[in-house]
């Protein structure tokens, strides 16, 4: 392998980076805002609503992204009603194409590890904040949703590194994220390896970052892994 | 306590010809209790009686199909919806009436991401805003009280069964409730555990507090509760204070039961 091509690539690489980042970020920052409406829709009881939300993780959970993308960037501008509406501007940048395809996958993903999340949390919890006069949004806020948050966190973690990974796929609509400028490099030059190889230590950065700090996160909110230890000294007192 | 002054003493909580169905099963039939002030209920029955039914029917954690509950002299206002199932007229009223009683669960259902002195500072912080410093005053007093103070700053689940429904009640007293709902209390406890928290429901009892306790303690019952409640296929068989009902009962099934 030749270190000094290797370089090279890695730095044209590496001004591809934010690109990825930001769609990686904006899409599970989207994604994550869907994703609780369907994750609630599903547990609402109310059938019109639980039907849209099962019919919506059935379609993005059980299609490649890839046609996904296609469909939203070259599908859409077939009808003129979308090219003469409002979101045309948007519409039309395979930026926000990206996008959109990115935020509605894994807000489909998502909703199920939220809705996970959400029904991990004891119903006798809940009922105890209603015995205490708190209503329904009350419960949720300061109840449900923390421990909720906590119980989705491992899952989610898993969710957003494969949306950092699925970005690459944004290359095929003329992006030029860190993919999309592998895949020039390598046209350019026909090396392979090197290029490619570059281009997987850098998503495998991203991806070390990105556990690190979900495992932060995780660490934060969970109190009982940062509660002092005086336990082992109150069991001591309790065996006599 | 003077058993006099309790039947003189204001209505805290009034129950009358409650039913409950749950689908085709009618759980309760028709119950009527009354609890006045200062006064403790043991109410008995064997599993599937509904006695747990009628306490959760009082602070509406189950809603009955029919009759009138009425908490110090307030009626809770029921609705028919349309699809026939009755629900609460004025979900407000509902959780204020609920912020005066406490609730003290069979499995104590404490919040599991807050510390002891947190789960007790809840609800008089947000339901009733008192201000925070002044809640965990009162919260730390009531720890002392139920003797787990220096417990405070740890989570539910480094606690003892016994320790966390002290918690439990510890978070039920706070919301200064004008009656305390115990459901099975000591029911989900190890044997040695259910002393210490007995104790702490004996020392409720004798601060003339209003408590209505679903219980298989019959110690509890025949000693501390003023009226005993014996609760039959969803209506009330046996009723009285304890000292009469233990001894000459008219009912053979509450012999049989307490015989058991």
């Amino acid at each position: 392998m030749d270190i000094r091509f290797a370089l090279e690539t890695f730095w044209s690489l590496l001004a591809a980076l934010p690109l990825t980042l930001e769609l990686a970020a904006t899409s599970i920052a989207l994604g994550s805002i869907l994703a609780l409406g369907l994750a609630l829709s599903r547990l609402s009881g109310i059938l019109a609503l639980d039907l849209f939300a099962r019919t919506y993780v059935f379609l993005f959970r059980g299609t490649p992204l890839l046609v996904q993308i296609f469909l939203i960037y070259y599908g859409l501008s077939q009808f003129p009603a979308v090219r003469h509406s409002i979101f045309w501007p948007l519409l039309r940048e395979p930026y926000w194409c990206a996008v959109l395809a990115l935020m509605l996958n894994t807000a489909a993903y998502a909703s199920e590890i939220i809705r996970g999340g959400l029904l991990s949390v004891p119903h006798g919890q809940v009922e105890a904040a209603r015995a205490c006069g708190m209503g329904r949004f009350m419960i949720f806020r300061r109840i449900v949703m923390p421990q909720a948050l906590r119980q989705a966190l491992p899952g989610y973690g898993n969710e957003m590194i494969s949306m950092v990974k699925a970005t690459s796929l944004a290359s095929i609509i003329t992006l030029m994220e860190i993919t999309g400028v592998a895949a020039k490099l390598i046209s350019e030059s026909y090396r392979v390896i090197e290029v490619f190889v570059v281009a997987g230590v850098i998503y495998l950065a991203i991806n070390f970052a990105l556990t690190r700090l979900v495992a932060f996160a995780e660490h934060r909110l969970n109190p009982k892994l940062r509660a002092p230890l005086p336990i082992s000294a109150d069991l001591k007192g309790e065996t006599h | 306590m003077n058993m006099s002054a309790a039947v003189t003493a204001p209505v805290a909580i009034r129950v009358h010809d409650l039913h409950k169905s749950f689908g085709p099963v009618e759980v309760l039939k028709g119950v009527s209790l009354e609890a006045r002030e200062g006064e403790v209920i043991s109410i008995l029955g064997s599993s599937g009686s509904g006695k747990s039914t009628l306490l959760r029917c009082i602070n509406m954690l189950e809603v009955p199909n029919s009759g009138t509950i009425e908490v110090a002299g307030e009626a809770i206002r029921l609705k028919t919806s349309s699809d026939g199932r009755s629900r609460p007229a004025d979900q407000k009223q509902v959780d204020r009436i609920r912020s005066e009683l406490g609730m003290v669960f069979q499995s104590f259902n404490l919040w599991s991401h807050k510390t002891v002195l947190e789960n007790v500072i809840e609800a008089p912080v947000h339901v009733l805003k008192r201000p925070r410093v002044e809640a965990v005053e009162e919260a730390e007093a009531l720890l002392a009280k139920v003797g787990i103070a220096d417990k405070r700053n740890h989570y539910p689940s480094h606690l003892s069964g016994g320790q966390q429904q002290r918690a439990a009640i510890a978070r039920a007293l706070a919301m200064r409730p004008k009656a305390m709902l115990f459901d099975e209390p000591t029911s989900a406890l190890d044997p040695e555990l259910v002393g210490e928290v007995l104790r702490v429901m004996r020392g409720l009892a004798e601060e003339g507090r209003t408590m209505l306790v679903v219980t298989h303690e019959m110690g509890f019952a025949r000693d501390v509760s003023s009226r005993v409640v014996f609760v039959h296929k969803g209506t009330i068989e046996e009723e009285g204070p304890p000292q009469e009902v233990f001894t000459r009962s008219k009912s053979e099934r509450f012999r049989q039961f307490i015989k058991s």
